[in-house]
């Protein structure tokens, strides 16, 4: 009985830490608002604020996370990128992942 | 080539922008859009409008980031609000991100800026803004609030409420890493649009100092009916 018990528990642990998984795994969409990128680059990631400013809707993950990554580390400094590095460090490795993820569904 | 047609306005509006640039030196100079913004009766119904663009990174309330990233705007003075959009807008304070978002494409004419400005100013404030690490008791705050009765009440005024008629702006509430970043500006010289008399008057401000005289002003009360009810309210005009 006793061993019983603790293969159930086992098993609500299991389902358990599946679910926080499910709930933690990042929503690209919430982070592309939470961390302002909406803000430049419009909320259907394609009417940015200004003309110089890319359309970034559809762009391939791959190429967004390392621009993302340069930005922010500053070994891209060019062009406009200024107005980006300023939030850059509000945005870690994961989340860049998962709102270029969700970019290239667009 | 469509792009093309809808870019030459815009990068023409940029340049006049940056061509009516008051001449470096005045911190205050005035005029034009700035003074005609003052003086134009507020809609506060517009400005709600025009506010949403400003919303995505001051939020919904105008609290800003904690950390400091983005500063509380909410019950900041009218007239400190206009002269920062100007002055962004002008090219006289250097801020790259919220740059596209203080030319007349994105917040409009002298009466938009009028409207939303007023918007801002009557948005309660969040209860928990960023302080500094030292809480009353510490030998820091003592340090810094000596600092700020020797060189900030006179014009920041005791509570930090700033100075509505001389654009001096309300510092209480306001995110500590905010203001630690843009005092360090205005005395190294990297602010461009600050008052000379305060670059003269914290020229010697050690970091130390620097970081003691701010921790000091997070830690002095807002008054409590210009606060939010609870960190948690949300603005109910964006729900």
């Amino acid at each position: 009985m006793k061993k019983h018990n603790s293969l159930i528990a086992v098993a609500l642990l299991a389902a358990g830490s599946f679910g926080s998984t499910q709930a933690l795994a990042l929503d690209g969409a919430a982070l592309y608002k939470s961390k302002t990128c909406i803000a430049c680059h419009g909320a259907d990631a394609k009417t940015p604020i200004m003309p110089n400013y890319p359309k970034i809707a559809g762009q391939n993950a791959a190429y967004a996370i390392q621009q993302m990554q340069d930005i922010k580390s500053g070994a891209r400094a060019n062009g406009l990128s200024a107005a980006m590095k300023g939030v850059m460090h509000l945005v870690s490795d994961e989340e860049i992942k998962a709102i270029a993820e969700w970019l290239e569904t667009l | 080539m469509k792009s093309t047609k809808a870019k030459h306005p815009f990068i023409a509006l940029a340049i006049g922008a940056l061509l009516a640039a008051p001449a470096l030196g005045d911190w205050n100079e005035g005029g034009g859009e700035q003074d005609e913004a003052l003086h134009l009766t507020p809609d506060l119904e517009n400005g709600m409008d025009v506010y949403e663009v400003c919303a995505a990174c001051h939020l919904p309330e105008g609290w800003g980031m904690t950390e400091g990233t983005f500063p509380q705007l909410a019950g900041q003075h009218r007239a400190v609000l206009i002269k920062q959009m100007a002055d962004i807008r002008a090219g006289n304070r250097d801020n790259p991100t919220m740059y596209p978002f203080a030319l007349p494409k994105a917040i409009g004419d002298a009466q938009a800026l009028a409207d939303v400005v007023a918007y801002i100013e009557q948005l309660p404030m969040t209860p928990e803004w960023g302080k500094g690490p030292w809480p009353p008791g510490t030998l820091e705050y003592t340090k810094g609030e000596q600092l700020y009765k020797d060189n900030c009440v006179q014009c920041h005024s005791e509570t930090g409420m700033g100075d509505v008629e001389k654009f001096y702006p309300r510092i209480n509430g306001q995110h500590y890493n905010y203001m630690v970043r843009q005092f360090e500006w205005i005395r190294d010289g990297k602010r461009r649009n600050a008052n000379p008399e305060m670059v003269e008057q914290i020229k010697n401000f050690s970091n130390d100092d620097m970081l003691h005289v701010i921790n000091y002003i997070t830690h002095v009360p807002v008054p409590a009916d210009q606060l939010a009810e609870s960190v948690d309210w949300k603005n109910p005009d964006f729900d």
